[in-house]
């Protein structure tokens, strides 16, 4: 019982969160982007599972993780182009087509893994590479920050950076602006010239580009191998952290940090003589408690705007 | 013109239906007089066409693939014709699934398995008396309590088999427990503890455990503490190694020094858990000291509790075939019948030392002359 609790209060558990997390925040940063473009990507969960099985894949077979991540983004933007040919040219809805490529993603995977290795469950016949575990010079010394900061896989410090990234595109660049104005009014963002085909086919990209990440740290960083549908739902939690995080890149990454923190911490308390059942209603509770405490907060920011308004106008 | 044509078809489709419902209608009036199950001697010369239905894909790394093994040892012993037909894991394919594969007539015998294909099973194979049905791992209804067309021929024409995995279990546990109390395995004196990783939460797979800690116990751990049980759980609890392989990360942290993972594909995180943390795990349902093919990895793997669903099912073929099988009853297979056990291989023959194997050894023969019971979630 106390090990369990000394683990909840010490370093590693922090670690462990910014693992858990990292395959929540890169998609949760993707859909941000493609929600913002009013194109909403619910095929988040197929990409990953697409790249975290090409990268495995192709990084066995070149010798190289790198060819492996390449491969992995790759297909993940052909799906992000099928994607926008359907919804954005064919006008198809675009919750349907996503739903389908993820149903395509789930099975051609599994096949492809078939044909390679001859085993329908995962790949473990193969050794993969993965992407390289950073060590922070001096950092790492420093007694409770080292084991947080350093010592984990490159993605995990990407999902950060993305994360800043992502904000400077869409507050601080013409393109960000533009692929917001898109979403927030077409009709407008067309009627001063913007392309929202274009705007929108980008967006959809960014997103593949973030979820194909999300994806290679799942199959070449946390673990070392694919196994069908190892997604797990991990792209539908993302989706959810970016309503959580009131699409806003920090929100999501705070939202997507929440829902990292309630799993680890499902994982330790599952440790004592606590009934799996009620650890395991840890995640889906925070994530309810979290949502109902969002929207009363904004409800409460609506009502305080309406009084202010009210002020003025009288 | 399209009018004429779509009469045609009707017609055609008519005729077609009427036909095969006939000839599958003459078909089990036929041999019904035979009735193999009833008689069960069936001549040793024929060959059958046994066909296995499964309740998702292979490479489940469990016993959809020791079940396709065993089709494997029946081709190649006895000569028969097999054939395997995945239903994926969509439930609602299940039912529909295995009454097609009963309605066609391409098999002498039907094998499947598992917990939620015991009452589809029961009720399919007294439609079809005149054909054999091997199943594992489930409840068939042979006392027919649930009604319903269940098993109204008290399902005699069908065989069932479940394995004891709580026995196996029970052998893995004590050679852990032994090995940790002797502080044999290298790199984890300061640790005392043994994880199980399942995943979920049912009585299938607490049977593992009940066995598992029985054997600790036995072995002379304290089953309140030194022993952590935890679930994968969540939508996809069979497929989600990132999970699995944190959970086992945390148990390693919290001092255990071996984990044992029964909850398939996520179970193969826990490998690279023991390698990261410079500990041991153990195999299920196969020997994975063989399936897993990462050196670093495999070499962690003291032993695998091996549940041999494709030799229950060679067994079962083998015993038809000499008019042996008990047809319309369910048999329970253990370390007596070879059916579960513990992988000696080069890895355990290393790790573990001599005087555990020789405990481990006679825990066998006690448990084959009933002088060891374990205790069990099942029955």
């Amino acid at each position: 019982m106390d090990s369990a609790l000394k683990v909840i209060f010490s370093a590693v558990f922090v670690s462990t969160i910014l693992r858990v997390s990292t395959p929540l925040i890169l998609p949760a940063l993707g859909g941000l982007i493609a929600e913002l473009s009013g194109a909403s990507n619910i095929a988040l969960e197929g990409m990953m599972l697409t790249s975290a099985c090409a990268g495995v894949l192709v990084s066995v077979y070149t010798h190289s993780e790198w060819l492996g991540l390449l491969a992995g983004i790759s297909l993940a933007e052909v799906m992000a182009l099928i994607l926008g040919y359907f919804h954005l040219k064919l006008k198809a809805d675009i919750i349907l087509v996503g739903l389908a490529l993820n149903i395509l993603a789930s099975g051609a995977t599994i096949f492809v893994v078939y044909l390679l290795t001859g085993d329908k469950g995962s790949s473990t016949k193969l050794v993969s590479l993965e992407m390289p575990t950073i060590t922070i010079p001096i950092i790492k010394d420093i007694p409770f920050l080292g084991e947080v900061l350093s010592g984990q896989n490159l993605i995990t410090y990407l999902a950060f950076i993305a994360t800043g990234l992502v904000w400077l595109f869409l507050y601080r660049t013409r393109l960000g602006i533009h692929i917001r104005a898109v979403g927030e009014n077409p009709d407008a963002a067309r009627s001063v010239g913007i392309n929202v085909s274009a705007m929108r086919y980008l967006a959809l990209m960014l997103s593949a580009l973030l979820a194909a990440l999300g994806g290679i740290h799942l199959s070449m960083g946390y673990v070392k191998f694919f196994q069908r549908d190892m997604t797990s739902g991990r792209g539908f939690i993302a989706l959810a952290a970016v309503y959580l995080g009131a699409k806003h890149p920090v929100g999501t990454l705070i939202a997507a940090l929440v829902f990292g923190a309630a799993d680890a911490l499902s994982i330790q308390l599952g440790n004592l003589n606590i009934p799996s059942q009620l650890v395991q209603m840890i995640p889906p509770v925070v994530t309810v408690v979290s949502l109902i405490l969002y929207a009363i907060a904004r409800k409460r920011r609506a009502a305080m705007l309406q009084r202010r308004f009210q002020k003025t106008s009288v | 013109m399209r009018q004429k044509i779509t009469v045609w078809l009707t017609t055609a489709i008519a005729a077609s239906m009427i036909l095969t419902s006939c000839s599958a209608a003459t078909s089990t009036v036929a041999p019904a007089t035979t009735a193999p199950a009833a008689t069960a001697a069936p001549s040793a010369a024929k060959k059958l066409r046994v066909k296995l239905v499964i309740n998702g894909t292979l490479g489940d790394k469990s016993f959809f693939d020791s079940a396709s093994l065993g089709m494997d040892i029946i081709k190649k012993e006895l000569g028969y014709d097999t054939k395997i037909v995945e239903l994926s894991y969509d439930r609602n394919k299940w039912e529909p699934g295995l009454e097609d594969a009963a309605a066609s007539d391409d098999y002498d015998a039907l094998v499947a398995g598992s917990l939620d294909m015991g009452d589809y099973m029961s009720k399919i194979a007294p439609k079809y008396p005149n054909k054999k049905f091997w199943f594992f791992e489930g409840d068939i209804d042979f006392a027919s309590k649930l009604g319903a067309g269940s098993c109204t021929n008290k399902c005699s024409n069908v065989y069932s088999m479940y394995f004891k995995q709580n026995e196996g279990s029970y052998l893995v546990g004590l050679a852990t427990g032994l090995s940790l109390k002797a502080k044999a395995l290298k790199g984890i004196d300061n640790k005392t503890k043994v994880g199980g990783i399942g995943g979920m939460d049912i009585p299938g797979i607490n049977d593992f455990f009940v066995g598992f800690k029985q054997g600790l116990k036995d072995a002379g751990l304290n089953p309140d503490t030194d022993i952590i049980i935890q679930y994968v759980g969540g939508d996809n609890p069979w497929n989600n190694p990132a999970k699995g392989k944190e959970i086992a990360k945390s148990m390693y942290q919290q001092g255990a020094g071996v984990v044992w993972g029964v909850a398939g594909g996520s179970g193969m995180g826990v490998f690279e858990a023991a390698v990261e943390a410079n500990a041991y795990s153990i195999g299920v349902d196969s020997d994975q000291y063989f399936t897993v093919s990462d050196p670093k990895q495999k070499t962690t793997i003291i032993t695998s509790m091996l549940k041999n669903v494709g030799a229950g099912i060679a067994r079962a073929a083998k015993m038809d075939a000499s008019g042996t099988l008990k047809y319309g009853t369910a048999e329970y297979l253990g370390v007596a019948e070879d059916a579960v056990g513990l992988a000696n291989n080069e890895n355990y023959q290393k790790l573990v030392s001599a005087e555990v194997q020789a405990k481990v050894a006679q825990a066998v023969k006690d448990i084959k002359d009933g002088k060891i019971k374990v205790d069990t979630t099942l029955k």
